[in-house]
C-alpha cells in the first residue's frame, strides 16, 4: 500500500514538475476538437447530439494513449523501470500505483477536453455534469488500467509507441462501448442507464484483477 | 532444451492424425457435395459446412494460446509457450476464414458484405487481438522476453473476448446470424455434412497445430549447440551479443 | 556452501539461442568480496543481474541470501548499482532517495534519506533535480540510493567507470567500509589493481564460462595479470 503511494506521489510528482505528459494530452485533446469541426459538415447540429458522445470518447481514447506512451517512456530514462523492478516489493501495488497517476492524468484531460468539446459545439453538458464525471471515472479507470499493462510491455518492443495502440484497441472495445452508449444516453435523458454502467464496473473490476497479477510477470527481463 | 510432453506427443502423432485428416477430408467432401441444396438459398447456403467450425477452431485457437501462455508464466516451462505460439499462427488462419466466409455467406443471403453482426464483428476483434499478439512476438527481442510478453497479452485477449461478445451482444450491432445453436434446427440431410465438418476441421487445426509445435521444437533444440567438450579450459561455442 | 550469501551450480542465462551464461558454479562466502573479470560480453553483467533478481535463469540454481528466500526476500538484501543510475530527473536527490526507501520499505524514509545525502557529501544540492547533476554527482547519488536499504549483499557493475581521482578515491573508502561492516561485495571491474585492492577471491569470465580463480597470494597484481591474459585468450 505504502508502495502505490510512493509510485502515484513520484508519478504526480514529475508530472507537476515537467508538465511533460498533461501538456501533450491537453493540446492532443483539444486539438482533436478543432479537427472534428472541420472534418464534420457544416450543419452538424442533428449529428453532433447524437454522436457527441462518441467524437468525445474517441478523444479520450488517443489521448489515453499519447499518456500511456510517454508514461513508461519516462521510466526508461536512467532505466529507472529496472529500479522499480530491483525492489522487493509486491509488483501488483506498483502496477496500481501507475495506473491510479494515469487515471487522475487522464480524468483531467477528459475534463478540459469535455468542456472544449461542450463549448465549441454547443452540447450541454451542464446538468449532467456530475454523472458524466462518473463515466468519465469509470472510462478512465478501465483505459488506465489495462492501458498501463500494455504500456510497460510495448515500451520495451522495437515500435514501442506503435505497439501500444495495436495491443490496446482490441481490447478496450468493451470500455468504448459501454462508455459511449451511456454518455450517449445520458446527453438524451439526463440519466445513467444502469446495463452499461455495469457493464463497465465488471468489465473495470475484470482488468483491473488480470493487470494487478500480470503485471508481476513484466517488470522481469 | 529438454523436449517435453507436449513435443513429444506432437511427433508420435505426425502420421496418426494425417491419414484421420485425410480419410475425414475425403469423407466430409463427399457429404457436402451430396447434402441437399437450401430451398431459399440456393448453394451458397453449404458455407455453414465450413464457417461455424472453422469459428469454433479460431476460438480454440485463441484459448489454447491463452492457456499455453499462463502455463508458461506459472512453470515457465519452454513447451508451454511453443504450444501458444503454435496455436495462436494456426488459430489466426482459421479465424481469417470466418473473416472471409461470414461476408460471402452474407452477401449471398441478405445482399449485404458487412453489417456488423455481433458474432461476426466480435471474431473480427479476435483476428485483430490475433495480429496484435503475433506482431507483439515479432517485434519483442528477446525470445524469453516475447514468450512472457505474449502470455501476458494472450490472457488479456482471451479475458477480452467474452467481455466483448457481452458488450456488442448487448448494446452494438444489428443481429443477422441465424439463431440456429439449437439441434434440429437444420435441415434434413445437412446434420451428417455439417457434423462432419465439425470433426475434419477440428482435425485439421489439430493437425496443424501439431506440426507447428514440432517444428518449433526442432528450432529451440537446433538453436542450442552443445559445447564441445576439450581438456583445458572449457571452449564455448555460439555467438554473444558483444 | 551453506554460509554461502551466494551460491551458483551449474547457472545458465540464454536469451534465445544465445547463451550468455554457462556452466557457472560459484560459491561467494558471507562477508567477502569477489572481484569479476573478463573482456567485454563475457558475461559479467548478465551474471550480475541474476543474482539482483532482475532476471531468472534459463538452467541451473542460484541461491542469493538466506536459503528458503524467495526473489521478493532476496531483492530486499540485494542493492545492485549499474551503468544505469536510476535516477528521476524530474526529481530532486532528497525525492529520488526518499522514494527508493519507500519503495524499499525502509522505517523514516526521510530520516535515512538526509544521512545518505550527509554520506554522500550531497547535502547541499539535497534540494536540486537530479537532472542537472554532473556525471560525478549523479554517480553518488546513484550509489546512496543503492544503499538506500542497507543492503547485506551489494553488486557493483563498473563502478568506476567514468570517475575522476577523487570519486574514484570515495569510492573505494566507501567499499572499504561495506567490508569492514561485514557485507558481501560482488564487484565487477575491468581494472586488475582494483580488483587486487579490494577482493578476497577473484574469478575471470570469457564466453560465458568461468576460466579462471584466484585468491589469496595469487591475487597478486602481477600473478593476476597474467593469469588473466592467458585464461581469456585461450578461451577465445
Amino acid at each position: 500500500m505504502n508502495v502505490l503511494l510512493a509510485v502515484l506521489w513520484k508519478d504526480l510528482v514529475s508530472e507537476w514538475r515537467t508538465g511533460d505528459r498533461i501538456v501533450s494530452m491537453l493540446l492532443f485533446s483539444v486539438l482533436v476538437v478543432i479537427v472534428f469541426h472541420f472534418a464534420l459538415p457544416a450543419d452538424a447540429s442533428q449529428l453532433l447530439q447524437t454522436g457527441a458522445a462518441g467524437l468525445l470518447w474517441i478523444a479520450y481514447v488517443f489521448a489515453s494513449v499519447l499518456g500511456l506512451n510517454r508514461a513508461f517512456a519516462l521510466e526508461l530514462e536512467n532505466e529507472a523501470l529496472s529500479g522499480l523492478a530491483l525492489a522487493p516489493a509486491d509488483r501488483g501495488w506498483i502496477f496500481l500505483g501507475k495506473a491510479a497517476a494515469n487515471t487522475l492524468l487522464l480524468f483531467l484531460v477528459q475534463a478540459v477536453t469535455a468542456l472544449a468539446f461542450a463549448l465549441a459545439f454547443d452540447v450541454r453538458l451542464g446538468a449532467v455534469a456530475l454523472r458524466f464525471a462518473v463515466l468519465m471515472a469509470l472510462g478512465a479507470l478501465g483505459l488506465s488500467s489495462v492501458g498501463t499493462l500494455f504500456a510497460a510491455v510495448a515500451v520495451r518492443t522495437r515500435y514501442r509507441e506503435v505497439m501500444l495502440p495495436l495491443l490496446l484497441l482490441p481490447v478496450m472495445i468493451p470500455i468504448l462501448l459501454g462508455a459511449v452508449r451511456a454518455s450517449s444516453a445520458l446527453l438524451e435523458r439526463g440519466a445513467l442507464p444502469s446495463p452499461e454502467l455495469r457493464l463497465l464496473v465488471v468489465v473495470d473490476v475484470a482488468f483491473l484483477i488480470v493487470s494487478f497479477v500480470l503485471f508481476e510477470y513484466v517488470l522481469d527481463e | 532444451m529438454q523436449a517435453g510432453v507436449l513435443d513429444r506427443a506432437a511427433a508420435h502423432l505426425r502420421l496418426p492424425s494425417l491419414l484421420a485428416l485425410l480419410a475425414f477430408s475425403a469423407v466430409y467432401a463427399i457429404a457436402v457435395i451430396s447434402a441437399p441444396e437450401d430451398a431459399v438459398q440456393g448453394v451458397i447456403q453449404k458455407i455453414l459446412y465450413v464457417h461455424p467450425a472453422c469459428a469454433f477452431a479460431a476460438y480454440l485457437g485463441f484459448g489454447l494460446t491463452a492457456l499455453g501462455g499462463a502455463l508458461y508464466l506459472w512453470r515457465e516451462d519452454e513447451q508451454y509457450d511453443r504450444l501458444a505460439l503454435a496455436s495462436a499462427e494456426v488459430g489466426v488462419v482459421f479465424c481469417t476464414l470466418v473473416i472471409l466466409t461470414g461476408p460471402i455467406w452474407a452477401r449471398g443471403t441478405w445482399g449485404r458484405w458487412w453489417s456488423w453482426d455481433p458474432r461476426l464483428t466480435v471474431t473480427l476483434l479476435l483476428w485483430f487481438v490475433y495480429l496484435a499478439y503475433l506482431l507483439l512476438r515479432s517485434f519483442t527481442e528477446g525470445s524469453t522476453r516475447a514468450a512472457r510478453f505474449a502470455a501476458v497479452y494472450g490472457i488479456t485477449g482471451v479475458l477480452a473476448i467474452p467481455l466483448n461478445y457481452f458488450a456488442i451482444d448487448l448494446f452494438g450491432g444489428r443481429a443477422i446470424h441465424p439463431e440456429n445453436l439449437g439441434r434440429g434446427s437444420l435441415g434434413a440431410g445437412m446434420g451428417l455434412p455439417f457434423a462432419l465438418g465439425m470433426a475434419t476441421l477440428l482435425l485439421a487445426f489439430l493437425h496443424l497445430l501439431a506440426r507447428r509445435l514440432e517444428l518449433e521444437s526442432l528450432r529451440a533444440r537446433d538453436g542450442f549447440p552443445e559445447p564441445q567438450a576439450r581438456s583445458g579450459p572449457a571452449r564455448a561455442e555460439g555467438s554473444w551479443p558483444t | 556452501m551453506t554460509n554461502a550469501a551466494i551460491a551458483a551450480r551449474g547457472l545458465e542465462k540464454r536469451f534465445g539461442p544465445v547463451a550468455a551464461l554457462r556452466g557457472i558454479d560459484l560459491d561467494v562466502p558471507a562477508a567477502t568480496t569477489l572481484a569479476v573479470l573478463g573482456p567485454n560480453g563475457a558475461g559479467k553483467s548478465t551474471l550480475l543481474r541474476l543474482v539482483a533478481g532482475l532476471a531468472r535463469p534459463t538452467a541451473g540454481s542460484l541461491r542469493v541470501g538466506n536459503p528458503g528466500d524467495d526473489r521478493r526476500r532476496t531483492r530486499g538484501r540485494v542493492g545492485y548499482l549499474a551503468h544505469a543510475s536510476f535516477l528521476y530527473p524530474a526529481l530532486t536527490a532528497r525525492e529520488n532517495l526518499i522514494f527508493a526507501a519507500r519503495l524499499y520499505g525502509v522505517l523514516d524514509p526521510r530520516r535515512r534519506a538526509a544521512e545518505l545525502l550527509e554520506a554522500q557529501g550531497l547535502a547541499a544540492v539535497a534540494d536540486r533535480p537530479a537532472g542537472g547533476f554532473s556525471r560525478g554527482m549523479a554517480q553518488r547519488l546513484a550509489i546512496a540510493r543503492g544503499l538506500v536499504h542497507d543492503p547485506s549483499i551489494v553488486l557493483l557493475d563498473e563502478p568506476y567507470t567514468g570517475l575522476d581521482r577523487a570519486a574514484a578515491h570515495a569510492l573505494t573508502e566507501r567499499l572499504r567500509e561495506l567490508r569492514a561492516a561485514g557485507r558481501t561485495l560482488v564487484l565487477v571491474t575491468h581494472e586488475l589493481s582494483r580488483a587486487c585492492e579490494l577482493a578476497d577471491r577473484a574469478v575471470v569470465l570469457a564466453r560465458g564460462r568461468i576460466v579462471h580463480a584466484a585468491e589469496g597470494p595469487a591475487l597478486g597484481l602481477a600473478a593476476l595479470e597474467q593469469a588473466y591474459l592467458a585464461s581469456v585468450e585461450s578461451a577465445a
